[in-house]
């Protein structure tokens, strides 16, 4: 071992990450020569969506333990930025009675950011210790826990966090293409993770636990690593949810939003980058074409009725059906690469 | 004196709702290690057929509620039929998120073809009066909710106990393939698992419609994620653990009420949640899981 150099697997991986980067510019290179201006949003949300399925892949498809946490850490990233960056002189308005006094002070976008992904890191981290313990049922019902904590508590201190209000007046600092850029770099640092050494160990402890440790995976301690790195992934969308829109509120972050991301993951595959990039795409779009379905629009002269629920109808129908049918998702275990390399592969 | 009646009453009836809803998921956990998340959606399909019935059939409540109960072991059986079947076997998590799909499904089927808006169902609402015993002064449905859980409890004992079915059932937990080799039906025993839940689901379903007084299509979401939690805390899939957790559950979320200050009333849920988590921290598997080592034959 003169000098660490990447294997094989992970060349694979840059290739891949490589791939799936260019799936994400083609989406917005497309935008930018056909769509219209109302897409914007879509797509920013989308993408929004896409760091924290990435995010999501790291943890629960690494470890394939279900994790419903990822709407806290996100929302606690997103008031820890916008109560940041505000100007003083709009807090001394939307939040006027402010404890601490975080209404009096204001930071740059870029410090307002640190100090959300750390505080994010610094949860993820407290809350990873208690988690890495537990098994499969319990880690889940833990991570509900958090989220209903948190939840409650972004509720309750209405004078911090407006709870059902908006908290508004955050600058608009982020834009689609710096948000490609986040997504970019985060498929890149999800497809390195996976095919790292603790990935490795930590996907060797998902398939047998039992014969990991023999071999001599500390799985504790790879849970912890990938749990808290997920964490950072949801921090970074949290910021980049809450740098565009300009407002938010303590609804988006709770189990509505646990449901769409988990359902994106499971689609795409839980095992794979690929899958968890093609699920988000594949979803945001037909979720789109439902939601105007929803609305009861004029089909070839005949008005169909409105039919509230719907969106919701296919997201559970995707979930029943793909568990059903294709237990692994759209990918499996393969990602981006082991389709276009699959002679090689083979050979 | 008496307030201290009243909320050990009030401790009581909660815990006894959980423990109703925590069986159910514990018995179909115990056989085959699914957490079954659209139990919820079993309890306000319960609430919903309430509403159809009691407006088109008949007002009579008795008659309702075995409607009520029929209802609810109906739809837990065809779920299992329809959606079950093909993930047994499965992973816990091709498992855990089959049966959240389904939840989002029926969730969103009873907006679909009900309403957002709760739709009015007050048969049962004469099940809550209040009683005056001496100097306390008691909900009568709080203790209706007590001694039906009991009842309950034992019932199930002397089913799982007495009955070919039952003791299939507790043999199927521990071993299912022994169960199928001794040449019982393995589909007759998940359904009968599922019947179970389903009329315990039921059972629940009378009292938080009593208390309620309309359907909602999410309206069983809250109280399944607390018995979940129960569940979690006496151990996912032991039914004593089940019953232990639900009453442990409604003690703690009636002492967080009374202990909490007024002010931070809306912390309670969060309270509680913590209460578990460190529970859960002190013993991962629950309070009465059985010792076990990873790779032992589950």
């Amino acid at each position: 071992m003169s000098r660490p150099r990447l294997n094989s697997a992970q060349r694979r991986g840059l290739l891949g990450s490589a791939l799936l980067g260019l799936v994400v510019i083609a989406v917005v290179g497309a935008y930018y020569l056909w769509g219209e201006a109302w897409q914007a949003r879509i797509l920013y949300a989308t993408f929004v969506n896409l760091l924290v399925v990435v995010g999501l892949q790291v943890f629960m498809g690494n470890a394939n333990i279900t994790s419903f946490a990822h709407a806290a850490f996100m929302g606690i990233a997103a008031y820890t930025a916008a109560i940041c960056v505000t100007p003083a002189a709009m807090k001394a308005v939307s939040l006027p009675d402010a404890p601490w006094g975080l209404n009096a002070f204001e930071l740059s976008p870029l410090a307002s950011a640190a100090l959300a992904v750390l505080i994010t890191g610094v949860l993820g981290l407290l809350t990873g210790l208690f988690m890495a313990r537990l098994n499969g049922v319990g880690m889940t019902i833990f991570s509900i826990a958090i989220l209903v904590i948190v939840h409650s508590i972004f509720l309750h201190r209405t004078d911090i966090f407006k709870g059902n209000q908006a908290l508004f007046g955050i600058p608009k600092i982020l834009d689609l293409p710096q948000l490609t850029l986040m997504v970019v770099a985060a498929i890149f640092l999800a497809r390195l993770f996976r095919e790292s050494r603790t990935g490795l160990m930590l996907r060797a402890a998902a398939d047998d636990e039992v014969g990991a440790r023999a071999m001599g995976v500390d799985v504790f301690r790879v849970r912890l690593v990938a749990w808290v790195a997920s964490t950072l992934f949801f921090a970074a969308a949290g910021i980049a949810y809450a740098f565009h829109l300009g407002t938010i509120s303590a609804r988006p972050f709770y189990f509505n939003f646990v449901f769409l991301t988990v359902a994106m993951l499971i689609l795409g595959g839980l095992r794979s980058v690929s899958g968890a990039v093609f699920g988000t795409l594949l979803i945001s779009i037909g979720l789109e074409a439902v939601r105007w379905l929803e609305t009861g629009p004029v089909l070839a002269g005949v008005k169909l009725p409105e039919l509230l629920g719907l969106s919701g109808l296919a997201l559970g129908g995707v979930i029943v059906a793909v568990m059903a049918f294709l237990p692994n998702g759209l990918m499996g275990n393969r990602e981006i690469d082991d389709l276009v390399l699959r002679r090689r592969n083979g050979g | 004196m008496d307030y201290l009646i009243q909320q050990s009453l009030n401790a009581l009836s909660f815990g006894a709702e959980y423990a109703l809803i925590a069986l159910g998921l514990a018995i179909v956990f115990s056989i085959m290690r699914l957490v079954n998340f659209a139990h919820g959606e079993v309890i306000a399909f319960g609430g919903y057929s309430l509403a159809v019935t009691g407006t088109l059939l008949t007002g009579n409540p008795w008659i309702l509620m075995a409607c009520v109960v029929l209802a609810c072991m109906a739809v837990a059986v065809v779920l299992e039929r329809v959606a079950f079947r093909t993930v047994r076997g499965a992973d816990l998590t091709t498992g855990l998120l089959t049966a959240f799909g389904v939840s989002i499904i029926l969730q969103n089927l009873f907006l679909l073809l009900g309403s957002p808006r709760p739709v009015a169902a007050t048969q049962f609402i004469f099940l809550d009066r209040t009683l005056t015993l001496g100097p306390v002064r008691v909900s009568s449905l709080q203790i209706y909710e007590t001694a039906v859980t009991v009842a309950a409890i034992v019932a199930l004992l002397l089913f799982l106990r007495r009955t070919t079915l039952g003791m299939a059932l507790r043999a199927a937990a521990l071993d299912f393939e022994m169960v199928r080799l001794c040449g019982l039906r393995a589909n007759r025993v998940v359904a009968g698992a599922f019947a179970i839940s389903g009329f315990l689901a039921g059972l629940a379903c009378i009292f938080i419609m009593a208390r309620r007084g309309s359907a909602q299509p999410h309206m069983g979401f809250d109280p399944v994620l607390s018995a979940f939690v129960a569940c979690v805390i006496g151990g996912f899939g032991s039914l004593p653990g089940a019953v232990l957790g639900g009453f442990l559950l409604g003690i703690a979320e009636v002492a967080v009420l009374i202990l909490l200050p007024q002010s931070a009333g809306g912390l309670a849920h969060a309270v509680v949640f913590a209460l578990v988590a460190l529970i859960l921290v002190w013993r991962p598997d629950g309070i009465l899981s059985p010792a076990r080592e990873k790779g032992d034959k589950l």
